[in-house]
């Protein structure tokens, strides 16, 4: 149990990706805490699976664009468990990923990038600024930013998207050389397409059989591949890595 | 939950159903099969034979057709009641994965649309409009191809959809069918009958998708007797305890179990398109689990490509293993776990006197691939992602392998080049393989396809001509003659 009496945040964790993570880290044995926009009774389930794996967990919902509503979950957190080891930034503003359908970059004005760059950029910077304090004091802590591997090679160009992803990276890598004089990492995780998901679900049998044939590993990534390299970083198995950006794409990207 | 399976005739009776329970991975499914008495099953059988001569013969071919395309469009629309039903139910009663049904569906459905249905007809019969009217020959005279009133249909196996084939077939040639479906896979075949009857509400009558336990003599030898064909698909076996039953009078249409294999060329594995053979290869193996007659059991690969057949062995190994994660196998009975794994250890004690045998994959994985040398013989495998792979030197050297097998050999996948394709092809028909495709297409037919060599449509029907001397003495009976 790598992770006993650690206190981790994962944000947007009531499906996907997210509910994958938190359930990983309560396998080891953390306390999660399960944060949620809208869907509460999807958060709860994720609860309940987390401490029947043997971790223990709360949900909370908050809107992480929101910068008052992210103050307030911190500080509930705080004040719950009294630390924060370890954040996950997983939550992301609503993308259709829909290599038919999406905007082509002539069709694309500046409210598009600027939505994509609020819900991305501008909603880890809240969550980051709330948790800084607490992690100073504690002179440690993780933070795992998750982007995109579109952000390295974007096969499909979600302009927008991939756009606020890169920026996260660059975002990391500066709170990166900053706080680790405080002992804490930053760093960031990329998967490659993540199937099935919500958003995932509706992708082309084609367009995955395009990623699948320009991958070694010869198939698309599980929310449950992303577990691995996210847990990673979180524990000390990495406390001598910060700024770094993972892939976990079975290969498509190499850097 | 509960679903009732089967589509009959309104006959005006209470039914008795037979209740059987599928356990899914989230939740049990019980299935209510109608179990029709022996007055009911003359019922059904009246009633088909009345519509089928008043309502199918009157319909145009190109009305049918439309209708049938109609209701493939609905089941190829993922947002349709009966597609959202299938999806959700049909990983239940047969275990196969979610995504497998949903893609395997599509991939199904998509050659019985219209266009697809045209090149069928014209495939069998040149001029469609042959089941119209007579039409004019060369051989000078008329014909016209005249369908069966009823036509009995015995189903097996557990591939969602299959009795498509034959329930559209006797539908094109303006038969009336009473369907057996098979306890594996009770449900499509009901759906589509009714939802050809929302489309077209004249044909009600036309249809009976029914169940009864196999083997029930008296009922079948009944059923037989007022048939015009009898048409079923099964192991040898029950085929001939079913030919035994169906008197000299009806014409009958066997489907046994067949045997598939793969041939892969040196041509295809030099160091660029040996990853993407390898890939059409496990394609073919993970399609319904090899579930159906044109799935591989082995690839004979011939050496002296870049890749050599053990290494394309081990690549068809991970490419397995990768696939288990986006198609997982389906969920095995207790009985099928059984002899999977006594095959796979008859297999790993020959390694003992085969040292150049390999058998890869976890013992309680979800495939086993077998590199075998030149072992050579096409025996069957356990099927559930069981493959052998066999060197070879020429692609002819096959022929000794598969001659003991000939009254089953079906589908052949291949990768080669058009020269070696076509030198090969001639050798293997010879043999009595009936249907040659790209490696990758094993499970997908083309429409219009010969099944086991025979042709779909044509076999099912009689030919009536008007000679040319008929033709010619009623013109002295004209009333108009100068």
């Amino acid at each position: 149990m790598n992770f006993k009496n650690k206190v981790v945040l994962v944000t947007g964790s009531s499906r996907g990706i997210g509910a994958s993570l938190a359930r990983g880290f309560a396998r080891e044995g953390a306390t999660v805490v399960v944060n949620y926009l809208q869907n509460k009774r999807a958060a709860e389930e994720v609860v309940t699976s987390c401490i029947e794996l043997g971790g223990d967990a709360w949900a909370i919902g908050a809107d992480v664009t929101d910068e008052s509503a992210v103050n307030e979950m911190v500080e509930e957190i705080l004040l719950e468990a009294g630390k924060i080891d370890v954040v996950v930034n997983n939550a992301f503003k609503s993308f259709m990923f829909n290599p038919e359908q999406r905007k082509l970059a002539w069709q694309l004005n500046w409210d598009d990038y600027q939505g994509q760059i609020d819900g991305a950029v501008r909603s880890i910077h809240h969550v980051c600024q709330a948790v800084i304090p607490a992690m100073k004091k504690q002179s440690s802590g993780s933070i795992i930013n998750m982007v995109s591997n579109l952000v390295e090679r974007p096969i499909v160009p979600y302009h927008e998207y991939t756009t606020a992803k890169t920026a996260v990276v660059g975002y990391s890598r500066n709170l990166a050389a900053e706080l680790g004089l405080f002992g804490i990492r930053v760093n960031c995780v990329a998967p490659g397409l993540v199937y099935p998901t919500d958003t995932t679900r509706d992708t082309k049998e084609e367009v995955k059989d395009i990623i699948i044939s320009q991958t070694p590993l010869r198939r698309l990534t599980t929310p449950r591949d992303v577990e691995g390299p996210v847990l990673f970083l979180a524990s000390e198995w990495s406390e001598f890595m910060t700024g770094q950006t993972l892939y976990v794409d079975g290969g498509f990207v190499m850097k | 939950m509960k679903e009732k399976a089967g589509y009959l005739p309104n006959i005006g009776e209470e039914l008795a159903y037979k209740t059987v329970t599928f356990a899914g991975k989230q939740e049990n499914l019980e299935v209510e099969l109608p179990l029709l008495t022996q007055e009911q099953t003359n019922l059904v059988l009246e009633n088909v034979r009345k519509a089928s001569s008043d309502v199918l013969k009157s319909m145009t071919i190109s009305e049918i057709v439309q209708v049938i395309d109609a209701v493939i469009e609905q089941l190829l629309d993922r947002t349709n009641y009966y597609r959202q039903k299938a999806e959700r139910l049909l990983p239940i009663i047969t275990g196969y994965d979610e995504e497998v049904i949903r893609t395997g569906l599509t991939t199904f459905l998509k050659i019985f649309r219209k266009h697809h249905l045209q090149r069928f007809l014209v495939e069998d019969f040149g001029n469609p409009l042959i089941l119209d009217d007579f039409q004019p020959r060369t051989k000078r005279g008329f014909s016209k191809a005249v369908g069966p009133d009823v036509t009995v249909q015995i189903w097996s196996g557990n591939v969602p959809a299959l009795p498509l084939w034959s329930l559209i077939s006797s539908l094109m040639v303006k038969s009336g069918s009473i369907g057996k479906v098979p306890s594996a896979e009770p449900l499509f075949a009901g759906w589509f009958a009714q939802m050809l009857v929302d489309v077209e509400p004249k044909l009600a009558d036309c249809l009976a998708v029914v169940w009864w336990k196999g083997g029930d003599e008296e009922r079948e030898r009944h059923l037989f007797k007022q048939a015009d064909v009898v048409l079923a698909y099964g192991g040898n076996e029950s085929l001939e305890s079913i030919k035994s039953r169906v008197p000299i009078t009806t014409r009958f249409l066997p489907f046994g179990h067949k045997i598939s294999f793969g041939i892969v060329s040196s041509m295809s594995l030099d160091s660029r398109k040996a990853i993407k053979t390898v890939h059409q290869a496990a394609n073919d193996v993970i399609r319904y689990d090899q579930q159906g007659c044109y799935s591989p059991h082995v690839f004979y690969v011939q050496k002296g490509g870049n890749v050599s057949p053990r290494e394309f062995a081990q690549l068809l190994a991970h490419e397995l293993e990768a696939f288990e994660k986006r198609y997982p196998r389906r969920s095995l009975s207790m009985e099928e776990g059984a002899s999977l794994a006594e095959w796979r250890q008859k297999e790993e004690l020959s390694m003992l006197t085969n040292h150049n045998k390999e058998v890869l994959g976890e013992t309680n994985g979800a495939w086993t691939v077998v590199f075998s040398g030149n072992e050579g013989e096409l025996a069957p495998t356990s099927l559930n992602r069981t493959i052998k792979v066999m060197e070879i030197n020429d692609l002819e050297d096959v022929v000794p392998f598969i001659e003991p097998y000939r009254s089953y050999l079906q589908t052949v996948g291949i990768a080669a080049a058009p020269s070696e394709l076509f030198a090969i092809a001639n050798v293997l028909a010879n043999a009595g393989v009936t249907r040659i495709t790209a490696l990758g297409s094993m499970n997908s037919p083309e429409a219009g396809w010969h099944h086991d060599g025979r042709f779909n449509l044509s076999d099912l029907v009689h030919m009536v001509d008007i000679e040319h001397s008929a033709e010619d003495y009623a013109e002295s009976f004209a009333s108009y003659t100068d």
